[in-house]
């Protein structure tokens, strides 16, 4: 940059606005407080390995979100040259930073700023190397996020170290979503199916985890939904992995079985993914995980209830599948034919077109139904007109295979050329009630459980002496700050 | 290389006459199996793949003559296998040696295959392979695609008479299993749903021409058949009492118990 252009620009910002320089100022304080942040996450990150406690490191790595959105190219500068001795491995990292704007390559006024002597240690080497990467993609520099995420990868992959398997575990999650981003997932296939054999040899659960997801991500990319299905069976996912991750997990689990069409188990699975995910933020996944519902429901036979359309923020993304299931309920054949072929690109989109064509048999089965319910006589000619079929005797045969699955309860006479409907048994004779009644006893108890399961207890507190009032106090409100802490993370970890 | 290439040259050869000699094609399949896996058969590194191209193109050939061999000759085990190998051509190689003509062909007939095994759960986790597009418009996957919504529906006639517009030739032999599968379905959709019919109308729902098939039908099914000429199945829609399942519920209540008493 030539002296000419610097002095025009700062003029042009002396004229244009006065504030500019407080402003700037601002700015520069902004990035003193994340320097010396992320310095105090550094030594808690070595605080950590030291005491071999993974809890301040996951602290660290909670944190994330809110880094992600403190970070620059002065900032890193700043790091690189208090964690890496000058040499080869710090050129290697600046060269990856992103790039500075003029004249604010340094920060003056940092207290103690130090020059590392020696090499940092794995750990916190990783965790620079993690934010470097997840601020490259949030600017969209994907050459630089590749380099810097296999550069990742390489110092993960050769290092043994349970203090390390954290912030692995989110590495992980940033490498493969680089690689989507540049639409070569399947390339890193093989890769993460080699961390993921480490991973489970050596009991790092929130890698797994993690992998895992990453995997199935891959997979249904590409629509390999056999190929995931397989990993699905011949993998254990692990127990203790995080809520988010679960949440995800269930998710693909429910888009694998709604394809192999077990939509009950799909059913299953995408309601608690519902549940696990956070309740204010990640609206993104909420839509999504809830339009699988809404079509995997409509495959079961069930009507979503009218409240799931009306839930603030997903009301609107929601009003496609508000027509369908309207179709559906109704049983009117042309109209879900005009829903499908107005919103088809919307499905694609979201992955529900397949399942969708599906659900044709389904609007017919409702409205045989309705026919069933009305009429105690009707000739197949009537039912074919009321269906807008082509003849009475795809009429004659759709309602047969009705009556085989239990969809209505009739007879046809092919003599005098009518169906016949049964009068309704009555459901209280017969198991059903009892049936319905256990399910629900069975998932309140297992909800139960599952809470007493989800409960921390920590370790030999039994034989301690009752505490203080004082101590009391303290500690809840250290439990006050954490559960907030909690929250703001669980909304920002999508 | 040049061996297997002769080899597959008498093959075409072999294989364009009609009709073929399958004794003769099955011989010669199984020396190009054997060669072929000394060449450069299903690789699974990239780069060797990259550098091998001519021979994955003459394996997908080889293998799309398989294909239409095992079905020619009847062999479902053997069909499958080939698919399968001949999947990994098809999605796994494509970047590297392009699209094969009758690529959609043949995933057209393994999903009639699957379609006509009644294995309606692997039918759909193939169609999700297949882009929105081939699924409604290409000339081979849509009207398998309908007949699979036909089945589903209970629109059987359709299937019958989708018989006599089957795309290419090689489909016919798994619409002949399908429409086999798809006539024991709508035996067990009449046991259910006529409380009696006469043979004659029994006979045109299930498309038998000849009165001897619906005779032989019958039997197999255990229909009873009256004096009248009709088929008579009223004692079958009369359930049986249920019996009070004890064993279940007293397990149940059992383990309601257990529950409560792990809460309190």
């Amino acid at each position: 940059m030539t002296n000419a252009t610097d002095i025009g620009a700062h003029d042009v910002e002396m004229e244009v606005d006065p504030t500019a320089e407080t402003l700037a100022d601002e700015k520069k304080n902004q990035d003193v407080a994340a320097v010396q942040e992320i310095r105090e996450q550094f030594r808690q990150i070595e605080k950590g390995v030291a005491s071999k406690e993974s809890r301040f490191i996951l602290r660290v790595l909670r944190n994330l979100p809110n880094t992600r959105r403190k970070l620059n190219g002065v900032v890193f500068r700043n790091l690189a040259q208090s964690i890496y001795p000058a040499g080869a491995e710090r050129e290697a990292a600046v060269a990856l930073m992103p790039a500075v704007e003029k004249d604010a390559t340094e920060l003056p006024d940092v207290p103690k700023k130090q020059v590392a002597t020696k090499a940092p240690i794995a750990e916190v080497d990783a965790y620079f190397y993690l934010l470097l990467l997840v601020k490259l993609i949030d600017a969209s520099d994907l050459k630089r996020a590749g380099i810097s995420a296999d550069a990742l990868m390489a110092k993960i992959s050769i290092q043994n170290r349970r203090t390390l398997d954290l912030i692995g575990a989110k590495s992980y999650f940033y490498f493969s979503r680089v690689a989507e981003l540049k639409n070569s997932l399947e390339g890193i296939r093989a890769f993460l199916h080699a961390r993921l054999r480490t991973a489970t040899l050596r009991n790092d659960f929130e890698g797994q985890a993690v992998l895992i997801n990453c995997l199935l991500r891959n997979y249904l990319h590409y629509a390999l939904y056999d190929q995931a299905d397989k990993l699905v069976k011949k993998s254990v996912y692990p127990e203790s992995a995080s809520n988010n991750e679960w949440a995800r997990f269930l998710y693909y689990l429910g888009r694998i079985k709604a394809a192999k069409l077990e939509y009950s188990d799909a059913h299953k699975h995408l309601v608690q993914a519902l549940r696990k995910s956070p309740q204010h933020a990640a609206i993104g996944f909420r839509q999504t995980v809830q339009k699988l519902i809404i079509v995997v429901e409509l495959l079961l036979g069930n009507i979503p209830e009218r409240v799931v359309f009306r839930q603030a923020g997903l009301r609107q993304s929601l009003g496609a599948y508000f027509q369908l299931t309207q179709a559906v309920r109704l049983g009117n054949l042309k109209r879900f034919g005009d829903v499908v072929s107005q919103y088809g690109p919307k499905f694609q989109l979201d992955h529900t077109f397949t399942l969708i064509i599906r659900l044709r048999h389904n609007v017919i089965k409702t409205a045989i139904r309705s026919i069933g319910l009305s009429y105690s006589r009707i000739s197949p000619q009537d039912i074919a007109k009321r269906l807008m079929l082509d003849s009475a005797e795809d009429a004659e045969f759709i309602v047969s295979k009705a009556i085989r699955d239990g969809v209505i309860e009739a007879t046809l006479d092919p003599a005098q050329n009518f169906m016949r409907s049964k009068e309704s048994t009555d459901i209280y004779s017969t198991r059903e009630p009892q049936l319905a009644f256990h399910e629900r006893i069975s998932f309140c108890l297992n909800l139960h459980n599952q809470s007493v399961k989800a409960m921390r207890y920590p370790p030999k507190s039994y034989g301690k002496d009752l505490e203080s009032a004082e101590e009391r106090r303290e500690r809840e409100q250290q439990d006050l700050e954490l559960a907030k802490e909690m929250a703001e993370d669980d909304e920002d970890g999508f | 290389m040049a061996n297997v290439e002769a080899l597959y040259k008498e093959l075409i050869a072999e294989w364009a006459k009609r009709p073929p000699n399958t004794v003769k094609c099955g011989q010669l399949l199984d020396q190009l199996k054997v060669a072929l896996v000394k060449l450069a058969f299903l690789p699974t590194d990239g780069n060797d793949a990259q550098s091998s191209k001519k021979q994955l193109i003459l394996a997908r050939s080889v293998l799309e003559v398989a294909v239409e061999h095992s079905v020619l000759s009847k062999d479902l085990l053997a069909f499958e296998r080939y698919m399968a190998q001949l999947k990994c051509y098809y999605y796994d190689y494509a970047k590297i040696i392009g699209e094969s003509e009758s690529k959609y062909k043949l995933l057209g007939l393994n999903l009639l295959y699957l379609l006509s095994g009644n294995r309606v759960s692997d039918f759909h986790t193939e169609l999700e392979l297949l882009s929105v597009d081939v699924i409604q418009h290409n000339q081979f996957i849509r009207p398998i695609l309908s007949l699979e919504q036909y089945i589903m529906e209970g629109r059987y006639n359709k299937i019958f008479q989708a018989k006599s517009t089957v795309p290419v030739e090689v489909y016919s032999y798994f619409m002949d299993l399908l429409i086999e599968t798809v006539r024991d379905e709508i035996g067990a959709c009449i046991e259910k749903s006529y409380d009696k019919i006469s043979a004659k109308d029994a006979a045109k729902r299930l498309n038998l021409r000849v009165p001897d098939e619906i005779k032989a039908f019958g039997e197999k099914r255990q229909w009873k058949l009256e004096a009248s000429g009709d088929y008579s199945f009223t004692d079958r829609s009369v359930k049986p009492k249920e019996l009070l399942p004890s064993e279940e519920l007293a397990e149940q209540v059992l383990s309601y118990a257990r529950d409560l008493e792990m809460i309190v």
